[in-house]
């Protein structure tokens, strides 16, 4: 015991911080997003497990690289974004995907939808989300192409797209067949590698929330948006219009109300900026379901809406505590 | 029972247990003190005594210099050895009165109670022993408290709320005071009335502190010619923020860059109320106070009561000496105190706490995820993700456009931030720059 040391650290105020950081979020999202990562293995066969892992691997890879070019630590590789842009790449993508294209949509994912911005916090588009537009346009065919997944649950009756290989979503709009909720929910229903399983989605949602992750306002919005607009045009003509339930569990729907819209880095930061995105995505998906040429619309309803990202940050801010508006000058 | 609060804020763990369960004691008096003139908000009080000259406690040292200054008083028996300058822990320089202490013959010097004519207290009269007392904002701020309670004629003050809150962790200063001397308060309290004929008192506790909440209930309910009502609040940082607490305790909000006297309102720290029935009902001048001794890195954490002047490295002394493992030392509290370079400063007014942290990682700056957990946060409801962009893009006009003078530095918004970004630190420099090239 001494009375005198000399050396102190110091800084600026405040001196303790809460037990959190970049890296402790990320690696919180993959471990919600893992019940649905399970299944989507149980569904589509061993061979989903490898394109984890290749996705992963690419993504880990391409940021090393890009950061080296950038004269940048690649440490960041650490912080576990890279990890998460790599599940949901592979859980947007079709299950027939060939590792090629998952591996060139993982380099696109990394390199254009992250680090040509400057790396994490900087990217305005979802880089997931990225890649997947890549790739639709790189590989149109292999991006439709669907299989049906393994009857995990036997007790639940047939799906109904099982003779017409579609997905739920393209069933019901280009046949006019809807599928049943219980399948949606468990995921017995082609689509997406990990965005059939709407339950287990919702439950990795539930974690989130309860971890304080993800605010309320963007999710109940865009669900709210699209359980209201789609139960108008279903009220109007249930023959050609699906109903609001079924929107809700089909498709990416699930996916993008808990990990999508909720990217903190592409999506607003405040509680009325998140409605708003949240609303717009929403919007963006019912038209696109409803009347545009794709069955599913919810990635490129994104994209958008994150172009609008920064526009609504701008006009969203918040007014101080105890604010005055300006009187009139005399 | 739902607690009141205000909105936002953080929850920091508090430290408190270290220190809130061991009673005040008092300091050997040093055989050197050193006071500095400038312990206040506001222009430096100028020294009124010569080296060489003799001084007795409660003796003028410093005259307050204008309005918005505040007196210094000799706490001891001694000789003023010299008039130095030297730096304040904040960083400003500041004369300092160097005094030699007559230890004998000040361990004998007992405060005597005096007979207060309770019927001559007005308003004035209760300002004028303030500011004769050289009372300051002990809550950290310091700003000269008479000044506080000098409202304008035009202004309606209908509620005085005492900040009983603590919300600093580490701290127990005002915890054990108001366990302590809980009469003492309120005596202060009914001082106050007798000037100012309030509609309301208000006095703002934590739940975190049970037993003060219990001492001040029970002791207020004595009190009839004071209508004193104790408010229990949520525990949350940044409840002992001025505006907060009035928001907490009252429902009023005070308008962005006004006074509480906005809103009816004076806050009044317990210290500072301690420091007002000392004066009225001893005599005693603001020579003294508590300040806690805390953290991981101190053997002895402890409560001290220690005259003003009182070098840090007798504090130390009297708590056993600090480990070799401490590796940052703070003067006030973690959340809005200052790092010190060395332990070479004295207790002043405003010192609240002397802390010895062993963990002080200094995390690198992260890139901002954009995760808006600052702006859930910021009790000013500020942007500062956005502040400390603007402030780092060399953007102040634009940051001040955002509201950039209406943080107070609480710190709450950094201490969420996950990616460890200085957020504080970038604001304070857009502050500092709009100040000095008046954008």
């Amino acid at each position: 015991m001494s009375t005198q040391v000399e050396g102190f650290v110091l800084t600026s105020s405040p001196h303790i911080a809460a037990p959190s950081s970049t890296q402790r979020i990320m690696f919180t999202v993959v471990l919600t997003l893992l019940p649905a990562v399970v299944m989507s293995v149980f569904y589509f066969g061993m061979r989903v497990l490898g394109l984890y892992v290749l996705s992963i691997a690419v993504c880990l890879a391409t940021e090393v690289v890009c950061k080296l070019l950038r004269k940048r630590s690649p440490m960041s590789i650490t912080d576990g974004s890279a990890f998460v842009t790599a599940i949901l790449l592979v859980m947007v993508l079709p299950p027939a995907i060939s590792p090629i294209a998952l591996a060139l949509g993982a380099v696109i994912s990394i390199f254009l939808g992250k680090e040509v911005f400057g790396g994490i916090g900087y990217n305005i588009f979802n880089p997931a989300l990225v890649g997947r537009a890549f790739l639709s346009a790189a590989y149109p065919v292999q991006i439709t192409t669907w299989t049906q997944p393994n009857r995990f649950f036997s007790f639940l009756p047939a799906s109904v797209d099982a003779q017409t290989q579609a997905t739920p979503l393209a069933a019901a709009r280009f046949e006019g067949v809807v599928e049943n909720i219980p399948n949606l929910l468990l995921g017995q229903t082609g689509g997406s590698i990990g965005e059939t399983g709407a339950a287990f989605l919702i439950l990795g949602g539930i974690a989130l929330f309860a971890l304080k992750l993800i605010r309320w306002q963007n999710v109940l919005a865009f669900l709210g948006t699209v359980f209201v607009l789609t139960g108008i045009f279903h009220l109007i003509d249930p023959e050609t219009y699906a109903g609001p339930v079924f929107h809700l569990f089909s498709g990416g729907l699930m996916l993008a109300a808990f990990y999508m819209i909720t990217d903190i880095v592409t999506t607003p930061y405040t509680p009325i900026g998140n409605m708003i995105f949240g609303a717009g995505v929403g919007l963006l998906v019912v038209l696109i379901r409803l009347f545009g040429g794709f069955s599913e619309g919810v990635g490129f309803a994104i994209l958008i809406m994150n172009a609008l990202t920064p526009i609504i940050n701008r006009y969203t801010n918040l007014k101080p505590f105890g604010y005055v508006a300006p009187t009139e000058a005399a | 029972m739902t607690l009141k609060t205000f909105r936002k804020g953080v929850h920091p763990h508090d430290h408190k247990a270290l220190t809130e369960s061991l009673p005040i004691e008092a300091v050997p008096i040093p055989g050197t003190l050193l006071i500095p003139l400038s312990q206040h908000l506001g222009k430096p009080a100028t020294p009124v005594k010569e080296r060489g000259a003799e001084v007795m406690p409660g003796e003028l040292i410093g005259e307050a210099d204008g309005f918005v200054s505040a007196k210094v008083h000799s706490p001891v028996y001694g000789t003023v050895k010299k008039i130095v300058q030297q730096p304040l822990p904040a960083g400003r320089m500041s004369d300092y009165v160097e005094i030699t202490v007559d230890r004998e013959q000040t361990a004998e010097h007992v405060w005597q109670p005096r007979e207060l004519d309770w019927d001559m207290l007005t308003r004035e009269t209760v300002t004028a022993g303030i500011r004769d007392a050289g009372i300051v904002g002990m809550g950290g701020a310091t700003f000269p408290t008479h000044v506080k309670f000098s409202p304008p004629p035009t202004a309606e003050i209908d509620t005085l709320v005492i900040n009983g809150v603590e919300c600093e962790p580490y701290l127990t200063c005002d915890h054990r005071l108001m366990l302590e001397h809980t009469t003492h308060l309120l005596d202060a309290i009914r001082i106050l009335h007798r000037g100012f004929a309030f509609k309301k008192i208000l006095f703002g506790i934590e739940s975190n502190k049970p037993d003060a909440i219990e001492a001040v209930t029970r002791a207020a309910a004595e009190v009839t010619d004071a209508p004193i009502e104790v408010v229990p609040l949520k525990v949350k940082y940044p409840q002992g923020a001025e505006k907060m607490l009035i928001y907490a305790a009252t429902g009023r909000t005070v308008p962005a860059g006004k006074l509480p006297l906005e809103v009816g309102v004076i806050v009044s720290n317990v210290f500072t109320l301690s420091a007002l029935a000392d004066w009225f009902l001893l005599g005693k001048p603001l020579i003294d106070r508590v300040i806690t001794v805390s953290g991981n890195g101190v053997q002895n954490p402890r409560n001290l009561r220690a005259l003003v002047g009182t070098p840090f490295a007798r504090l130390v002394e009297a708590c056993g000496g600090i480990s070799d493992s401490v590796v940052k030392v703070l003067a006030g509290g973690p959340m809005m105190g200052v790092a010190l370079p060395t332990m070479d400063y004295s207790v002043t007014k405003g010192s609240s706490g002397l802390l010895f942290l062993t963990d002080a990682e200094v995390p690198a700056e992260g890139n901002c995820i954009k995760c808006g957990r600052c702006v859930d946060a910021c009790p000013m409801n500020l942007m500062p993700l956005t502040l400390a962009a603007y402030a780092r893009a060399n953007k102040f006009l634009e940051a001040k456009e955002l509201h950039l003078n209406d943080c107070f530095e609480c710190g709450a918004c950094a201490y969420n931030c996950p990616a460890k970004i200085k957020l504080v630190a970038w604001i304070r420099y857009a502050k500092n720059y709009v100040r000095v090239h008046k954008l």
